[in-house]
């Protein structure tokens, strides 16, 4: 299991920097915290290489760097790296360059060996769909734009669980909503909801929502399933059964005081890229964070 | 079987999503190609409007890498019978073409020399300590240098001076500030405004005195074309503190701690050392060289004669200079040019130029200012989308075969490509600025459109009461 946090400042990127060590806390899990810089004009690229190359003789930092510092002075906060690794401060002169625009700086963590801080350039979708896909992340995590487009893209393009920490507030009591349903990719959305909830003290409620009554059996089965592996694992829960437009219900249901987890559509890609699938309507109807698990 | 074909399609899918302008161009290329060639216009000329208008569109878009993009207008060249290969690789290459190869690897053998803090110091030693003299001082640096070096490589010296300064002050340089945004924008309007000033100031400027002399219609020299420009570009420095003045006043009037500290900080850099002299001279006799010389070898070949000195008395290595001159941008432009000597040769020119100034007659009825506006309005709006040098390329051509004064128009168009001032794409100083993470797309529109307007301005008056004084 390994995890990748993607910030962009600190005034926007708290909340999920926060989100996203206690999933990789709760995990133990190798964690990647990465900033994306703006992408660089083709016409200028070299130029602004040049600069930020002198800008190193002023002893000033290049973008993005203050980000990571920022990250790094999170990670000392809350103990998440080794007192020696702290005590050195930010090593930034360790941030070495690995090619295609992508430097990092290893750090020492507390609950794993291998925690990185990366800076890439480009456009968003890009560099987080070569990062998964070369360094072979399971869960991404990234805060909530806004925009339909990027929601979708994320979804349908980067070959990981998406968790988007959408609306997140540390001083709001969450309850997990675990929606689940008689698909293949339930059980795993089950068991990473387990360690969330676990993660974050929080109780469960298992949701299922057919769009018929004649369904409604499958998703007895899925339910009962769920509570059972809820049970073993000592997580308080409630189960909630439905009829109707699922993405509607399960938005409705959440509310803006619940962590949603699903699994990732089945739907062919062909089908998503034009039509879109559940999960992205759960997300453009929701206003609280949502982990899509792949 | 299932998982990895889906994911093979959703990797087909991202690509399609990343390449629409792409797939776009390709299937709006095959449209125009079947439709019937317009009268009046070869079909050589048709051809070769298809393949502009699919460059145009590419390299807005940034869906293709620059270097993919420069081969493609080669092979639509050939392939598409405008020309042949031979013919091709002939237009390809021009002194336009070396000397903007040479002036992009002189801005990395100068700014390798380190002279940017030698700079700050005799900057701010005239200047003092107050904002308004500093950013006066920065405007007309800026300026006056990019004139002779070009504006990349000012703006490469320029811009750790100007994020020490603020580093200096006690601001955080990550964030935002009227004074961050006072002081970049001086450095980047400086540039641009001052890349008027003599041929070496952009590559535009001797892409159009390359068309000039190459379609028959005058030489320029390089002191000729300064007499042109340099008074305009004297008379802009003072507006364009003015605007970024009254647009980004700081709060801080007086910068005496900051500049006390840079002091401090470049005096810990010790004297002038031999390289840095050494560089210093090479440049002076690239400078006397396009001065005195470039009217028998040519621009191009004093620019690569300087990179060979720089080279040969070891002032910087070739790997440096392999790594960071951006040659995709030299293919980009030398299959630019190759564009438009075929959009000279097969008429396509012609035929466009006579369409906008028919279109235009209903507007302005004298044909005079039909021309300039035609010329300079649209080479002001392209240079802010595309960039300065690919605008020129393009226009140029057309831009000439409008008739009147040859000179005068082809000048104006050069010059107007030099107000990016309105985007973040416009030029690589834009970019530059951009790429501290301290200036918004917003903030180039705040004092941008007030100095593009003034600029135009300022252009028609010179183009129409100054510049006939000169022909």
């Amino acid at each position: 299991m390994k995890i990748l946090i993607a910030i962009s400042s600190k005034t926007y990127s708290g909340e999920t920097l926060s989100v996203g060590m206690k999933v990789g806390e709760a995990f133990k899990a190798p964690t990647t915290i990465v900033d994306v810089g703006e992408k660089i004009n083709q016409f200028s690229m070299k130029e602004v290489d040049m600069v930020q190359e002198r800008m190193e003789s002023w002893d000033i930092d290049r973008p993005g760097v203050d980000v990571l510092e920022w990250a790094f002075e999170y990670l000392a906060e809350k103990k998440l790296i080794k007192t020696n690794t702290i005590e050195a401060g930010f090593p930034k002169n360790t941030l070495v360059e690995t090619g295609e625009g992508r430097s990092e700086v290893f750090l020492e963590g507390t609950f794993c060996e291998d925690l990185k801080l990366i800076l890439r350039n480009g456009d968003i979708i890009e560099e987080l769909k070569n990062e998964v896909q070369n360094h072979g992340y399971d869960v991404t995590i990234i805060g909530g734009s806004g925009k339909r487009g990027m929601a979708h893209d994320l979804i349908q393009y980067i070959n990981s669980s998406i968790f988007i920490v959408n609306n997140y507030k540390s001083n709001q009591t969450y309850r997990l909503l675990l929606a689940v349903d008689n698909s293949a990719g339930t059980k795993k959305a089950v068991k990473y909801g387990v360690r969330i909830a676990q993660a974050f003290d929080i109780e469960v409620d298992v949701i299922t929502v057919s769009k018929t009554d004649e369904f409604k059996d499958n998703c007895k089965v899925a339910a009962d399933w769920t509570s059972k592996f809820l049970r073993r694992s000592n997580i308080k829960h409630e189960n909630i059964s439905l009829s109707g437009i699922p993405s509607e219900l399960i938005a409705r249901e959440a509310g803006d005081n619940h962590i949603i987890v699903m699994g990732s559509s089945n739907r062919n890609p062909l089908k998503t890229f034009f039509q879109g699938n559940k999960p992205l309507k759960v997300l453009e109807n929701s206003q609280c964070p949502i982990l899509i698990v792949k | 079987m299932l998982a990895f074909s889906n994911n093979s399609l959703a990797n087909y899918l991202f690509w399609v999503s990343r390449k629409k302008w792409l797939i776009i161009t390709f299937f709006l290329s095959i449209v125009l190609f079947y439709l019937p060639t317009p009268e009046g216009l070869s079909s050589e000329g048709h051809r070769t409007l298809i393949i502009v208008i699919a460059t145009l569109i590419l390299i807005v878009s940034e869906s293709i890498p620059l270097p993919a993009v420069a081969i493609l207008i080669l092979i639509m060249e050939v392939t598409l019978g405008v020309d042949s290969p031979d013919g091709v690789a002939a237009s390809f290459m021009s002194d336009a073409v070396f000397f903007i190869m040479g002036s992009l690897m002189l801005a990395v053998s100068i700014v390798h020399q380190g002279l940017d803090k030698r700079l700050a110091l005799a900057i701010i030693n005239v200047t003092g300590n107050k904002t308004f003299n500093i950013t006066f001082g920065f405007v007309t640096v800026s300026a006056l240098m990019s004139s002779f070096i070009g504006e990349h490589t000012v703006a490469a010296m320029m811009l750790p001076v100007v994020l020490a300064l603020i580093k200096n002050a006690g601001l955080d340089t990550s964030k935002a500030t009227k004074l961050s945004t006072l002081l970049l924008f001086s450095i980047a309007y400086g540039c641009a405004l001052g890349s008027i000033g003599t041929p070496s100031g952009g590559g535009r400027n001797v892409i159009m005195i390359g068309y000039l002399s190459e379609f028959g219609l005058g030489d320029i020299s390089y002191l000729e074309w300064m007499k042109y420009t340099y008074p305009m570009l004297l008379i802009e420095i003072p507006i364009a503190v003015a605007v970024l003045w009254f647009t980004f006043t700081p709060k801080q009037k007086n910068l005496d701690t900051a500049i006390r500290k840079l002091k401090v900080n470049v005096a810990k850099s010790g004297k002038l050392s031999g390289n840095q002299l050494m560089s210093i001279l090479v440049f002076i006799l690239v400078f006397l060289g396009w001065v005195f010389l470039s009217p028998f070898i040519g621009l191009g070949i004093v620019a690569l004669s300087g990179v060979f000195f720089y080279l040969t008395f070891g002032l910087i290595e070739w790997p440096d200079i392999a790594r960071r001159t951006n040659w995709g941008v030299i293919l980009l432009f030398g299959s630019a040019i190759s564009l438009g000597i075929q959009m000279k040769e097969t008429g396509a020119a012609l035929y466009v130029a006579e369409n906008a100034l028919y279109s235009l007659q209903y507007i302005f009825k004298d044909i005079e200012i039909v021309r300039w506006f035609f010329s300079v309005v649209l080479s002001a709006i392209l240079t802010n989308l595309l960039s300065n040098a690919a605008t020129v390329a393009v226009l140029g051509p057309i831009v000439l075969d409008m008739g009147g004064n040859p000179i005068i128009l082809g000048i104006a168009t050069s010059v107007a490509s030099a107000f990016a001032y309105l985007t973040i794409v416009a030029s690589p100083t834009c970019m530059i600025i951009h790429s501290t993470g301290l200036v918004s797309s917003n903030d180039y529109f705040k004092a941008g459109w007030k100095l593009f307007i003034i600029s135009i301005f300022l252009l028609f008056l010179v183009s129409f009461f100054y510049w006939p004084l000169l022909s």
